[in-house]
């Protein structure tokens, strides 16, 4: 299985760092996001270096969120133009097949994330949390690729266009976030949103990013949020091995 | 080698293939014919373990397709109807993913890679990008590529598909090699008579999900009945001079303008007496010719429709 993972990721790598296209387009996408939305939101809000601070984790959400719609749409492609069938031939487990797709996945997002983190940190961000909290909130931020980076594969594992991917993975981007605490302090919304944004696997990221943060206090113990995490990570692998294990059912 | 039992597969209200049955002996070459849409892609992947049947039994060595997926996987290769290479990999490099997602060991991937890579005439291609590659070298490096994994049963369907007749022949070539060297067992699917006669031992042929004639290319054809004899006489007013009911031999008589079409038992046995009555009755014969029946006069048998109008 190790073999079948490494080798599809490794195919990955290779198309990806061959194409300019999209090695450029991934790069420029965070600081695009942190350069415009982070210090133009800032200037609104007017304090520029904790504001950034406090959203730089919602900005790393989304660029995983990204990353996770991308990896799915990559799948997509793939079956859609029949190369996934060579892998369905081989003697390996299809656990295998979705994990070589998610690996690649994660590593495309985690290059934007490190980049995130770098032009923040330019922008004036600082992380006061010391080397463990922010080891902890990475565990969180992988946790939360893979739960997405799961259901956007579940999805592209049964779509039947690219079209109608676009518009279930829709759900998943913008609003997932506005209906989370990563642009406002929760206790600015109102009460049914703060539900709302409570059942959001962001909001868990967020949370246990900022309380490793210390900057702002947590409105739920880290403990909790880092389990929720880790049963996203593991509903989401688990759809998608649903999806992966039924592929042979229909075209 | 194959062993496929009244297999059936439904996509919701179609009935894609509706029992089919069929056996591949041990290193011969069996093609899948029938018009586009008749079920050979849905065959061929229920027996690839891509699909799996709704009803019924395929064995592959001995092995349950289904229920030993991973062990038969081990000794098949496949391609596909339509060509699925990476564009943004080299011809190598195709074949060497392949190799490692198969667990092959460097050294003899390499050696594989070129061997194959010979085989199909790529090897001054390796090491461009295949979404530079023409139609045709695309099919040659996926054949390499299903043959990486030296399988015992090789599975290919429409092989051929969009080819120009100089790279179809090129395809033909390699699939015979690859039966006469190393005893391979192909199935193949085509919607090409002339394809089925050229490479099968075995021809199934499949229509609306199922298999309505099987056997050997000479065997089916025999069943359709006659070869043909056409003559080609000098006056329209002479074909009649002959009254071929009365020869017990002859099956079949039409005559169509200056034409007399006689099937018979045996073509090439019956031209000359056909000749030798022909000029007993002071018939004058331009030419004669004989018309041996081809798959596509079985498919008009069997189907009671003509094969061209089913293509395209």
């Amino acid at each position: 299985m190790y073999r079948a993972t490494l080798t599809i990721w490794m195919r990955h790598m290779r198309k990806f760092f061959r194409n300019r296209e999209e090695l450029g387009g991934l790069l420029i996408q965070p600081i695009l996001w942190v350069g415009l939305f982070g210090i133009g939101m800032g200037r609104m809000v007017s304090t520029t270096e904790s504001y950034l601070s406090f959203m730089l984790p919602g900005i790393l959400a989304l660029t995983v969120l990204g990353g996770a719609a991308g990896g799915g749409m990559m799948f997509l492609d793939e079956r859609l133009r029949g190369i996934l069938r060579e892998y369905q031939i081989a003697p390996i487990p299809r656990l295998g097949i979705l994990l070589g797709h998610m690996l690649a996945t994660l590593t495309k997002a985690f290059f934007q994330v490190a980049i995130v983190v770098i032009v923040g940190w330019v922008a004036g961000a600082r992380w006061q949390g010391g080397i463990i909290g922010m080891f902890v909130a990475l565990i969180a931020l992988v946790c939360f690729g893979i739960g997405f980076a799961g259901l956007a594969l579940a999805v592209a594992a049964r779509s039947r266009s690219i079209m109608g991917y676009h518009g279930m993975i829709f759900l998943f981007n913008l609003p997932l976030l506005f209906a989370s605490n990563a642009l406002y302090p929760l206790t600015e919304v109102p009460t049914w949103m703060q539900w709302l944004a409570l059942i959001n696997p962001a909001t868990w990221y967020i949370e246990a990013s900022r309380s490793m943060d210390g900057v702002t206090q947590g409105t739920m113990p880290t403990m909790v949020s880092m389990g929720l995490l880790v049963g996203f990570a593991t509903v989401g692998t688990w759809l998608a091995l649903r999806r992966f294990q039924r592929l042979t059912q229909s075209h | 080698m194959i062993d496929v039992n009244n297999i059936e597969k439904s996509f919701g209200e179609v009935r894609a293939v509706a029992g089919v049955s069929f056996t591949v002996a041990r290193g011969s070459v069996f093609a899948l014919l029938g018009p586009n849409g008749a079920g050979k892609s849905t065959t061929i992947n229920m027996l690839t373990t891509l699909l799996t049947p709704d009803a019924g039994h395929i064995h592959i060595a001995g092995l349950d397709v289904v229920k030993q997926a991973d062990d038969v996987r081990r000794i098949i290769g496949a391609t596909f109807q339509d060509i699925v290479l990476d564009r943004d990999l080299t011809g190598t490099e195709v074949l060497d993913f392949t190799g490692r997602l198969y667990g092959i060991d460097t050294a003899e991937r390499r050696q594989r890679i070129q061997r194959l890579l010979d085989m199909v005439e790529l090897t001054d291609a390796a090491h461009r990008l295949t979404g530079t590659y023409s139609g045709g070298m695309r099919r040659r490096l996926e054949l390499a590529r299903c043959l990486m994994t030296e399988p015992q049963v090789l599975f290919l369907d429409e092989p051929t598909q969009g080819l120009d007749p100089l790279h179809r022949v090129m395809i033909w070539q390699y699939i015979k090699r690859l039966q006469a060297e190393q005893q391979m067992t192909v199935v193949l699917t085509t919607h090409a008579m002339d394809e089925a006669e050229e490479l099968a031992n075995t021809v199934g042929i499949i229509d609306h999900g199922r298999l309505v004639a099987h056997g050997t290319p000479a065997t089916l054809m025999r069943a359709t009945g006659s070869e043909r004899i056409v003559v080609t006489t000098a006056n329209t007013d002479q074909p009649s001079r002959v009254d071929w009911r009365e020869y017990t031999w002859v099956q079949s008589c039409d005559v169509i303008g200056t034409e007399i079409h006689i099937g018979v038992d045996r073509g090439a046995q019956r031209m000359a007496e056909i000749l030798h009555l022909l000029e007993q009755a002071g018939v004058r014969v331009d030419e004669v010719r004989m018309v041996r029946p081809s798959l596509a006069d079985v498919f008009l048998q069997v189907t009671g429709r003509l094969y061209r109008d089913e293509v395209r």
